[in-house]
């Protein structure tokens, strides 16, 4: 079976001030259905500017990324915007909801920007559905100002579930909440992938985030140093990754 | 402090488009306010030097208060009477020169008649010396040379109800010549001519100069004693310069309000810069404060970005203020009665408008200083900053800044003891006062409904945007604020002139029993001799009814009075009657003994039907007349509404010599046209201006929407700097949502879903603003029409369906032309970036 998103040789690089960044020195990777990947990296390794390009947010400066056959890094912006909208479902650091819709109207945003009515039956149940899964349950209706940190992150891991995206991308989606609110959400994510095949690509510098991956990519200096196959536990312990990362002197 | 200096500039430079919005909105309400000023400075000027002109150096002046005039008794007793050491005497009458044979007859000319041994020690008017008091001779004003290409030595022919009388030019008076009015068409003649030329007709004033030492008060006590044989008027050049300043006084106030309204507009333009600098500069605040700026520090470096904004935004006012004086004096004269000055630029016009452009400046930055100053350096450099609640804050400081712009506009109105304009107008300013310190409240609920019309079509982009307007609701509110005022003003506006137009024109429909009027330029005698009303009456004229207007004196005030025939008005149907029984009392006027009242004069005067009203009469007499009825509108008269009486009334107790005008009522069909055609030739023959009420109507009309045309044209000013004020928001709301629309468009957005949002979201400020605009524009209007009334003519209200319907979609469309610009700013958001932003 092919893989549901490759990278072929991805570089990136950047104009800053009068210097040439290279973020990406040709990185290739694959991720299957259903697989819980984590990218893994210090911080200013390319990580990031790797979820974004496999996203679809930027475009490489040579290679490319298929997605389900589909080559990400050729299509128009409108194209791209699309793809991301009924494709892909995205978890930031910052929950980024919008502060004025709802539990239900910001899990229902991907709906409503297609132009589609989140109201209409099948729709509100995929709704009802991604809230369930978050276990919000009881607070479809609280603004974001009314959730604690970790409840608005499960919105947005809501909003990225609820369009039933092929790849759900989330970049640091622990990075500011505590142990147990972290914990929390990876424990969403981890249930989505289990119990729903959800693809899942993890962009984390923390290894107890990365631990709950089926596989870990090891960035550095914009190149994945090491791939390390931990398999699907539902222990979520870190230290098969710790040793690991200790042997190879990461 | 030159360093900090250096970082309020620089951090102006950093948004050039904004700031330079900023100073052009700044000058458009300093450059209103300017304007204002140089048009009322060079409406004083004129007036003074038109009352110099007129009165000279006389210290008194004694009118004649009927027709008739003063009688040389009256002019022998004032010059009898101690400490006059001067009584010039003058004679102004309207008449027209004979045309050169087969040309077209020309307006009418003033003659004014002087006494050339006399007159030149009070007035100065140049030539006069070239005169006697029998002599042919005449002088010109220029305008009238030019008119008539005349010259000296030219020769005009006078023709009056005297005999003709040919004259020879001997000199020219500058521009329109000492008289008001008249279109400065002025003959200047000696006495003796005028009365070969009008008959033996009284004086219309004497001007007296009291001797070295006398004082002038109890001169004026000592003629009122001797001076008992006729009514007569006596007045000082002050009180010449009041009347005359009264036909300008509802413009200056009117602009003294729309000034005041387009500077605090402004105030919201400054302050939503510089709110937006000071969020957009939150960090970096943070870190001058973490490195060991004081607070004090941090409200200079703001408070220097308002003083240079402040200078810079006055200093463009002036420029654009000298050009807009150009225009209003234009407007000006077409309502004065006097020559109008180009305006000039006062030293403290100049002064004032700076002060005030930089103390509404500064007044609008207190608040974003203050904000400034307290934010901590902790939280700016931990996380991004959050709009927070300062409605409160903010409301203060709009009280504050209202206040100082009411203070501005205080200092411009026009100075009227006992005035009460300045109280309404500030009741109309306070009114959208309050409706911007409540539209925070009113944003959601009218939110809504400004969105129902673009979610119908861009459902997600409309929600989006709505939620987007109650993010910071006093930043929107102040916002919508300046929207709704300039809205306001257009509505307000546009709905007085629209009642005045109409009360005008409905009024006189509602009083004159004709379809046409022939008007006269001097008395028209209605005895047995007289020919003209047997001339008139052509076939297809179906009634032609006197009417003349005059003065008359009820207990010591002067009110306008018409004499009409009661029974043509009965017959014609004219005059709505409130109280009183309509046949006997229009009847009983014909008998004589009886007086109909506006209501507007009864409601003054206290009284009602069967009131007896005592009337100074001729001949030093009184005369008591009985009101037999109240009328729903009197007359057009000099300076509102008259009281009616009937014809015998007029002539044998009020001296009227005939009639002013005739109103003629043609027979329905083709023969009315036929007759209307005859009759207004042969009223051209009887030396009668013929007009249909149609187009006396429309003039009226015309002389209305001129002057509420430039009203209008300022409050459009008001919005375009509210306009400005949008960019200004959306870009900052923009600005705060970097994030939020990288974020939607991580999750599927397109860009030009982005631009609709945006643009949405100014549609939806606008339809808010409109919606307040509308509804404030109404209230104003109201409180505007009773600064109006004031002047005598009362409006009954009528809604402005086409001049709200109107500033609505200009208002919207300002609002989205607006968000053109942010718009674009959001749509090209790099998603990468915006994820990252924090």
């Amino acid at each position: 079976m092919p893989p549901i998103l490759e990278a072929r040789d991805l570089t990136k690089r950047y104009q800053l001030g009068g210097e040439v960044v290279e973020a990406l020195r040709g990185v290739s990777l694959t991720v299957d259905e259903g697989e819980f990947v984590a990218i893994m990296g210090p911080s200013g390794s390319g990580k990031s500017t790797l979820l974004q390009l496999l996203g679809g947010l930027d475009r490489p400066t040579s290679g490319e990324v298929v997605l389900e056959g589909e080559t990400v890094s050729k299509l128009s912006d409108e194209q791209a915007t699309r793809l991301r909208r009924d494709r892909t479902g995205f978890v930031f650091q910052s929950f980024n909801l919008i502060p004025l819709l709802d539990v239900t109207e910001n899990v229902a945003l991907p709906f409503t920007i297609a132009g589609q009515d989140p109201r209409n039956s099948d729709l509100a149940a995929r709704v009802r559905d991604a809230i369930e899964v978050v276990d919000l349950s009881g607070k479809q209706h609280h603004r974001p100002d009314q959730l604690s940190a970790g409840e608005q992150q499960r919105v947005a891991i809501a909003r990225a579930l609820v369009t039933r995206p092929a790849l759900l991308f989330a970049d640091e989606p622990t990075g500011n909440l505590d142990y147990t609110t972290g914990s929390e959400i990876l424990d969403a994510l981890w249930r989505s992938c289990t119990e729903r095949r959800q693809t899942i690509v993890l962009v984390t510098h923390d290894s107890k985030a990365a631990a709950y991956a089926d596989r870990v990519c090891f960035v550095r200096d914009g190149r994945v140093l090491e791939e390390i196959p931990l398999g699907r536990r539902a222990d979520h312990s870190a230290t098969p990754l710790i040793s690991r990362l200790a042997q190879l002197g990461l | 402090m030159r360093s900090l200096s250096s970082f309020a500039w620089r951090s102006l430079r950093a948004r050039r488009v904004r700031s330079l919005l900023t100073v052009i909105g700044i000058g458009l309400g300093v450059g209103i306010l300017f304007a204002a000023q140089a048009t009322n400075a060079s409406i004083d000027r004129s007036v003074d030097r038109t009352v110099k002109q007129l009165v000279g150096r006389a210290d008194l002046r004694v009118s004649a208060f009927q027709e008739t005039g003063l009688s040389d008794t009256t002019l022998a007793a004032i010059r009898g009477t101690p400490g006059v050491a001067i009584a010039a005497p003058q004679i102004e009458r309207r008449a027209y020169l004979q045309p050169p044979l087969g040309t077209p007859p020309k307006p009418p000319v003033t003659v004014l008649a002087i006494d050339p041994g006399v007159d030149p020690q009070i007035h100065d008017i140049a030539g006069a010396a070239a005169l006697t008091a029998a002599g042919a001779d005449a002088l010109v004003s220029q305008r009238l040379a030019a008119d008539d290409g005349l010259e000296v030595g030219s020769q005009l022919v006078i023709q009056a109800a005297g005999e003709p009388v040919t004259l020879i030019v001997r000199g020219m008076v500058p521009d329109n010549g000492p008289v008001l009015g008249g279109f400065g068409r002025t003959v200047v003649v000696g006495l003796d001519i005028a009365r070969r030329a009008f008959g033996q007709i009284g004086l219309t004033r004497i001007d007296l100069a009291v001797s070295p030492g006398a004082n002038p008060g109890a001169v004026a006590q000592e003629l009122e004693r001797r001076i008992s044989g006729e009514h007569y008027v006596l007045s000082t050049p002050a009180d010449l310069g009041v009347s005359l300043r009264a036909s300008t006084a509802d413009f200056q106030a009117t602009t003294a309000l729309i000034s005041a309204i387009a500077l605090f507009v402004g105030a919201f333009l400054i302050f939503n810069t510089l709110s937006m600098t000071v969020a957009e500069r939150f960090r970096e605040v943070g870190l001058l404060r973490a490195a060991g700026t004081s607070r004090r520090q941090i409200h200079q470096i703001v408070l220097t970005q308002a003083l240079i904004l402040g200078l810079l935004g006055s200093a463009v006012g002036l420029a654009i203020g000298a050009g807009l004086a150009l225009v209003m004096a234009g407007y000006v004269r077409s309502i004065a009665t006097i020559p109008i000055d180009v305006p000039a630029t006062p030293p403290e016009g100049i002064l004032l408008s700076l002060l005030v452009g930089v103390l509404v400046t500064v007044a609008a930055a207190l608040e974003p200083a203050w904000r400034a100053g307290r934010i901590s350096p902790v939280e700016a450099l931990r996380a991004r900053p959050e709009a927070g609640s300062a409605v409160r804050a903010r409301l203060r400081w709009l009280v504050l800044v209202f206040a100082v712009v009411a203070a501005a506009g205080l200092l411009l109105w026009p100075n009227r003891a006992g005035d009460p304009g300045p109280l309404r107008a500030l009741a109309v300013y306070g009114v959208l006062l309050l409706v911007t310190v409540l539209s925070p409240f009113l944003l959601r609920p009218l939110g809504r409904i400004a969105g129902l019309p673009f979610a119908l079509v861009l459902r997600a982009e409309e929600r989006l945007a709505r939620g987007a307007i109650t993010r910071d609701p006093s930043r929107t509110a102040l916002t919508v604020g300046a929207l709704t005022i300039g809205l306001a003003m257009i509505v307000a506006v546009g709905g007085v002139a629209q009642n005045a137009r109409h009360a005008a024109t409905a009024w006189l429909g509602d009083v004159i029993p004709g379809d046409e009027i022939l008007t006269s330029i001097t008395p028209v005698p209605l005895d047995d001799q007289s020919p003209v009303t047997s001339d008139l009456l052509v076939p297809g004229v179906m009634r032609l009814t006197p009417i003349a207007t005059f003065g008359v004196a009820y207990q010591g005030i002067r009110l306008d009075a018409a004499a009409v025939v009661g029974g043509d008005m009965l017959a014609d149907g004219r005059l709505r009657f409130v109280e009183g029984d309509r046949t006997s009392a229009l009847n009983g006027l014909d008998s004589g003994g009886t007086v109909l009242l506006p209501r507007s004069l009864a409601d003054r005067l206290a009284l009602g039907p069967g009131s007896m009203m005592r009337f100074s009469a001729i001949g030093a007499k009184s005369a008591d007349l009985r009101v037999s009825g109240i009328v729903e509108r009197g007359l057009p008269g000099a300076s509102g509404e008259s009281l009616i009486v009937g014809w015998s009334d007029a002539t044998s107790l009020f001296g009227v010599a005939g009639a002013d005008f005739f109103a003629a009522r043609f027979a329905p069909g083709e023969a009315g046209q036929a007759g209307r055609i005859v009759l207004e030739s042969r009223a051209r023959e009887l030396a009668l201006e013929p007009a249909s009420l149609e187009r006396v109507e429309g003039a009226v009309s015309d002389a209305l929407g001129q002057v509420f045309g430039l009203f209008d044209a300022l409050a459009v000013i008001a919005v375009i700097v509210a306009g400005l004020g949008i960019v200004n928001t959306l870009t900052m709301n923009v600005f705060e949502r970097v994030r939020e629309i990288g974020v939607l468009r991580a999750i599927g957005m397109t860009r030009r879903q982005v631009w609709r949002m945006v643009v949405v979201e100014a549609g939806v400020l606008g339809i808010v603003g409109a919606i307040l605009g509308c509804l404030t524009g109404l209230v104003a209007g109201v409180l505007m029409l009773g600064l109006v009334a004031a002047g005598g003519l009362a409006i009954p209200l009528e809604l402005p369906w086409l001049t709200m319907a109107l500033a609505a979609v200009f208002g919207v469309a300002v609002a989205m032309l607006a968000a053109f610009e942010p718009a674009r700013l959001a749509s090209r958001i790099s998603i990468v970036r915006a994820v990252q932003f924090e």
